[in-house]
């Protein structure tokens, strides 16, 4: 179990982590977003024992993060954001030191991870592409078959298929029980694989929410262009949809349930163009949380 | 705590820089053989005339001196005046900063902090390769050196001098080295690892030499980690136990202190 009690940790430039207080039990899967710079490596150095906290405490399965890295490590995977290698190694030369240094005895759950991500360490890890420099940092976390892993954006370099194999992967070892803490910017990822996600922005947690009811506050914006923006605003409106007139277009934020209704005052509008405005992991997060909010449910009733 | 040492990150340590260690050792070995071979006992004043066709002052600066008549006062004047101090500093400084500010620098330390060894043991084992490596380098180089002697010029040579030298500029190299290295674990960036460990110790060196060029600039002489010490006098049998207890306590508690800092510091990686 991760266990992070009100923990602090302050930057000399006033930046930092502020009163961090969350847990991550057995056989969970924590979602973990924040747009750049929120804190979520500063969050994780605390984890992986590279800093202390100023305040408060981390610990996993009970030994504390700082003091008892060495032994935390034993039965932890961690994927760093970017991954840096031992200067002039060889992929194979990397894995076998990570095996000896943890007295790992044979090369079986390696062998079946490099299978699982079609990939070969042969050659010098300085010429490997993101993708597979990715792929060496995925088998090197997951080989010694941890009980706990730490994975900060894990996909990135990733292609589609491989980012699917890895969402497996995940799956597969959450179903072993085991405790997961996944940094990542993709929908995809933590839609499927996460029970719980929590947002931080500007060091602090905005947001703690299970993925079900964040599913469902899930909310779309459709970007039309018409003939007559005027009109078409009137009749979006006394439909009760949240309209906003921009320039040249008008954007419509649509709740996931009623986009039947939606699609049902289209053909009235003169529709000249539609198009779907994307939002970022982000703003879906932060939208659920003003929503939140708005109802005036206070988040620290959430059983996280 | 487990265990202090790990000889799985000792042996990637030595993988990753034995190529460093061997061009220093071929270095050193090649002024070494050109050194000895340049010794002429029935013609000692060839040496001398050639000392005065450059200014006295350089010449003291570069501890070169010819106040001395056998091979092994020849030795102390022209290899461990100023050689065997400047290549073994140029080496210190390379693997020092190598050895810990440079990984944390480029974050691939990770790769070392994630594994069941702890901090005190990471550094522990780098900071053994560093001295090690440093006391190899200067055995290997001191046999070369009396080997050779004593097979040219036995009768010119003093061995036991000669190892009394080479163990204070080994301890002066070592406590070079150290702060090299306690500069790149208290700094995580190579710019500052390395302004601070390799000025200091450079400084040292031109302190010692313009300390040696002038009598009014003395002081720096006395000051520098390279001065406490005159090669010359110590091949004619000065006492050295004094300095070389000096050395090793400055260089365990530059060593201890690397430690210390390394276990508790924020490591931005």
């Amino acid at each position: 179990m991760i266990k992070v009690n009100h923990a602090t940790l302050t930057y000399r430039s006033g930046k930092g982590v502020f009163d961090l207080d969350f847990k991550i039990g057995q056989g969970q899967v924590m979602g973990y977003l924040g747009p750049n710079g929120a804190g979520k490596t500063t969050t994780i150095r605390q984890l992986t024992g590279f800093m202390k906290s100023d305040s408060g405490s981390c610990s996993i399965n009970g030994l504390d993060c700082f003091h008892k890295a060495p032994a935390i490590n034993q039965m932890m995977g961690y994927i760093p954001g970017e991954i840096a290698f031992l200067e002039g190694m060889q992929g194979e030369e990397y894995l076998k030191y990570i095996r000896q240094v943890r007295g790992l005895r044979n090369d079986h759950l390696q062998k079946k991870l490099i299978d699982m991500f079609e990939f070969s360490p042969k050659g010098s890890i300085r010429k490997f592409s993101k993708g597979m420099k990715q792929k060496l940092g995925i088998v090197a976390a997951f080989m010694h078959d941890p009980d706990v892993l730490l994975l900060d954006e894990p996909t990135s370099g990733l292609d589609p298929l491989m980012q699917n194999r890895f969402i497996d992967l995940i799956l597969e070892e959450k179903k072993r029980g085991k405790t997961i803490l996944l940094s990542s910017h993709m929908f995809e990822e933590v839609e499927r694989t996460c029970d719980r996600v929590i947002i931080i922005k500007d060091g602090r947690i905005v947001a703690k929410s299970d993925i079900k009811s964040l599913k469902s506050a899930q909310r779309k914006v459709y970007r039309l262009k018409v003939k007559n923006p005027l009109v078409a605003m009137q009749s979006l409106q006394a439909h009760g949809f949240e309209v906003k007139h921009l320039e040249q277009v008008i954007d419509v934020t649509i709740p996931g349930d009623q986009i039947g209704a939606f699609v049902a005052v289209l053909p009235q509008l003169e529709v000249t163009d539609l198009d779907v405005k994307s939002l970022s992991l982000e703003e879906i997060f932060l939208h659920f949380y003003q929503k939140e909010d708005d109802d005036e449910k206070a988040i620290e009733s959430d059983p996280v | 705590m487990k265990k202090p040492l790990s000889l799985t990150l000792f042996k990637l340590t030595l993988k990753k820089n034995w190529k460093l260690f061997v061009i220093f050792f071929g270095v050193l070995t090649m002024y070494s053989s050109v050194m000895i071979s340049m010794y002429d006992p029935e013609n000692m004043q060839a040496i001398t005339a050639m000392t005065e066709m450059f200014p006295p002052k350089l010449m003291e600066a570069m501890n070169f001196s010819s106040g001395f008549s056998d091979l092994t006062g020849y030795l102390a004047s022209w290899l461990y005046g100023l050689l065997m101090i400047g290549f073994p500093l140029v080496y210190s400084i390379i693997l020092g900063n190598g050895l810990v500010a440079r990984e944390v620098d480029s974050g691939s330390i990770v790769c070392l902090l994630t594994t069941p060894d702890s901090r005190v043991t990471i550094i522990l084992t780098k900071a053994l390769y560093a001295v090690l490596s440093m006391v190899v380098l200067m055995a290997s180089i001191c046999i070369l050196n009396m080997v050779i002697s004593q097979a040219v010029f036995p009768e010119y040579f003093d061995s036991d001098a000669f190892l009394q030298l080479n163990v204070t500029v080994g301890l002066a190299n070592i406590l070079a080295l150290s702060i090299s290295f306690f500069c790149s674990s208290l700094f995580n960036t190579t710019r500052y690892s390395l302004a601070f460990g390799a000025g200091i110790p450079v400084m040292f060196i031109l302190f010692n030499m313009l300390g040696g060029a002038s009598d009014q600039a003395e002081i720096l002489k006395k000051i520098s980690i390279y001065g406490w010490y005159d090669p010359l006098e110590i091949v004619s049998g000065a006492e050295t136990a004094q300095i070389n207890l000096i050395y090793i306590g400055l260089i365990a508690a530059l060593l201890i202190a690397s430690v210390l800092i390394f276990k508790n510091k924020r490591l931005p990686v």
